[in-house]
Formats: structure tokens, C-alpha cells, sequence
């Protein structure tokens, strides 16, 4: 028993690491100038998440939760459905952390044009209920049609949402830069695969699952980040 | 051979596949509704350490054609390919390497990975039928040469 403790300690303390402080030269460039950051605040190390999505959860919880993910992602829909529920309800809902959710679309030509919708669906606050319809709609085939412009539409028309804003947000390409630059923050931060989390504690240093890793992993690495920091 | 074969591939596809994690805990689960992915993954392990290991007897002690051999390589090969690309790290390497070209392929190796995992069962399971038949007949042809 007193073995598995060790290990497991040792463990925790290995895959814990110090994401330092921000440094410029790290990071990629921003869609427009750093303050023009939806979020200018949420940097964490060198991941900005400014231009993320808006924050699930309290602002202030010690841990904070950022889900790398593609709208065409068979192992994020996974999540989404498996372990997303008991992480909001356990975690988010209890004050332990908050997650924020930035796009790394890079599987398919309508994986951006979905991340700019779930933005479009932003301005008119209604973020996380178009995240959740795009990963209920999720179908097996990338490109394969679920995800077209028409699609784009409908699941808006079924969020009663103003869908002539809609329509100009999206025919206007109003958030391509906002996409495209949150994708390169994943590749600028060794993001290999979606989809991939960091799990930052108070201090900025932070805990990295990649994959679709099931609650226990997740509940544990809130834990380490919240009791090792400082 | 047959034990290390089964033992490699289940490992292998079972991490490919986010049945089984190492990093930053090792921990394995089966989300609800990928039951039959899981299944056919130990199938293909099964059914490669099995047809595998006989063809390479009949090749090289019993010295006979190659020509089976290929069937088994290739439902394993499928079957290792199916889904392994999809969203992990092989997938962005493959995309990033190969562009538009490897997307295309990465998409349908995703998008078609229960059906191309099927076809590789389908495959092994022939060759092991085909080889246990070639199997029968020439070690019955070497014992009344014996």
C-alpha cells in the first residue's frame, strides 16, 4: 500500500511541471495587438487562452481546466459525452476549477468553420449551448457533411438564435483570425492531439492529459494542482 | 511467439485506440459505447498471434509458399491502421507531413474504423481457416513420408 502511495506521489510530482512566467517571444501573435484578446487575462504561462472561450465555472476557482479540442474529433465528442459531465458537475459546479475550451481545428475544412460558429453563437451568449449541440450532432465521417455551412445554420435556427447576426458573423469570417490563432497556440504549446488539457493550479504550473482520459485522471490531477501549488 | 504477438498488439491498439492511458496516471477504461471497438481490438490481437506464428512455421519449417502469409499481415496491418491516425498525435503528424493528401486518408481511416477493423477480422479469420487446412494436409503429407 505504502508502495502504491510512492509511486502514485512520485507520479504526480513528475507530470506536475512549472509553466514559468509569460515571455513575449513565446508566444504567436495575436489577432490584432494582446489587448484585443477576448479574454486578455486568461494567459497561463505561455498558453493564452484570451481568445478561448468563455469561462465555465468561477472565475476564481484555484484550478482552471483548458480543453484543447476539434469540433470533428471523435475521442473530444467522447469526452464530451463520458467524462465532460461528472468534470462539470464534480469540479466546475463545486468550485474546485473552471474550464475553457480552445480550438485546435486542424482535422478537416469545416472543422474552423465550426469553431467560428460556436463564436458567431458567443455573440449572443449562447457559447456553451452551440459547443454542446455541435458534439451531439458529431458523425462519424470528417467533412462528411454534418458540419456544412447549411448545418451551421440549422443548429442555430434550433438555438432560437438571431440567425440574420448569425449569418453575417459567419459569411463575414468575423472570428477566422480568432480560430486560427487559437490553433496556433496548441501547436505553439506541444498540443499533438486532441484532445489534449492542461490542468493549471494557482501557481501557473500545470498537469498535461492528452487523450480522452475518464474522470479519475482529471479529478486526480485537480487535486495535485490544487495541493502542490506554491 | 503467440503470447508475445497478442500481448504487443493489444497494448499497442489499446493505447492507440485511448482504451489505456500511461501519462500522466496509467489508468484504462472503456467509455460507454466503444464496448465493440474494445472486442474487435482483442480479436485482431487473437486472431494475428494465432495466423501469424502458423504461417511463419509453414514458411520456414515446413517450407512452404509465402502466398498465406500475406493475408495475415494484411488484417493485421488494417486492423492496426483503422482509427489509429484519427485525432492522437499520428494523426497531426500524418496531416502535417502529408497535408490535404494525408488528411484525406487520416478522415477515412477514422471515419471508417469499426468497418475497417471488421474487414480485418474477416481477413484473419480466412487465412487462419486457410492455414489450418494447408497446415493439415502437409503435415499429413509429412508423416506418411515419414
Amino acid at each position: 500500500m505504502a508502495a502504491v502511495v510512492a509511486i502514485s506521489v512520485a507520479s504526480v510530482a513528475a507530470s506536475y511541471a512549472p509553466l514559468g512566467e509569460p515571455d513575449s517571444s513565446d508566444t504567436v501573435a495575436s489577432p490584432g495587438s494582446a489587448s484585443e484578446a477576448r479574454y486578455p487575462d486568461r494567459v497561463y504561462g505561455v498558453i493564452d487562452a484570451g481568445n478561448g472561450s468563455p469561462m465555465l465555472g468561477d472565475p476564481s476557482a484555484p484550478v482552471t481546466i483548458i480543453e484543447f479540442g476539434d469540433y470533428q474529433c471523435h475521442f473530444c465528442a467522447l469526452w464530451y459525452h463520458d467524462t465532460s459531465p461528472r468534470v462539470k458537475d464534480d469540479l466546475v459546479s463545486s468550485g474546485k476549477t473552471n474550464l475553457v475550451f480552445v480550438d485546435f481545428a486542424f482535422l478537416g475544412r469545416d472543422s474552423p468553420k465550426a469553431a467560428q460558429a460556436s463564436y458567431c453563437a458567443d455573440d449572443q451568449g449562447m457559447y456553451w449551448e452551440y459547443h454542446g449541440v455541435l458534439y451531439e450532432s458529431q458523425q462519424d465521417r470528417i467533412d462528411g457533411g454534418w458540419a456544412s455551412p447549411a448545418n451551421l445554420r440549422a443548429f442555430a435556427v434550433d438555438l432560437e438564435l438571431d440567425i440574420d447576426a448569425f449569418n453575417e458573423c459567419m459569411s463575414s469570417q468575423k472570428y477566422a483570425d480568432r480560430v486560427a490563432y487559437n490553433t496556433r497556440v496548441a501547436t505553439e504549446n506541444g498540443v499533438e492531439a486532441t484532445p489534449t488539457f492542461f490542468v493549471v493550479g494557482p501557481d501557473g504550473g500545470h498537469v498535461m492529459i492528452q487523450g480522452a482520459h475518464p474522470y479519475s485522471t482529471f479529478a486526480r490531477a485537480v487535486d495535485s494542482a490544487s495541493t502542490m501549488a506554491g | 511467439m503467440a503470447s508475445a504477438i497478442f500481448v504487443a498488439m493489444t497494448l499497442a491498439l489499446l493505447l492507440l485506440s485511448e482504451y489505456i492511458f500511461l501519462k500522466p496516471y496509467v489508468v484504462g477504461h472503456i467509455p460507454g459505447g466503444t464496448e465493440l471497438g474494445f472486442v474487435l481490438i482483442v480479436a485482431i490481437a487473437a486472431l494475428s498471434a494465432v495466423v501469424i506464428p502458423a504461417n511463419l512455421f509453414r514458411v520456414v519449417v515446413l517450407g512452404s509458399s509465402r502466398s498465406r502469409m500475406g493475408g495475415g499481415i494484411t488484417g493485421s496491418v488494417i486492423g492496426a491502421a483503422a482509427g489509429a491516425c484519427s485525432c492522437g498525435p499520428l494523426g497531426l503528424a500524418v496531416i502535417s507531413m502529408f497535408g490535404a493528401a494525408g488528411a484525406t486518408v487520416t478522415a477515412f481511416l477514422t471515419s471508417y474504423e469499426i468497418p475497417l477493423r471488421i474487414a480485418a477480422v474477416c481477413i484473419l479469420a480466412l487465412t487462419y481457416v486457410t492455414t489450418h487446412r494447408s497446415l493439415a494436409a502437409e503435415c499429413r503429407v509429412g508423416l506418411k513420408k515419414a
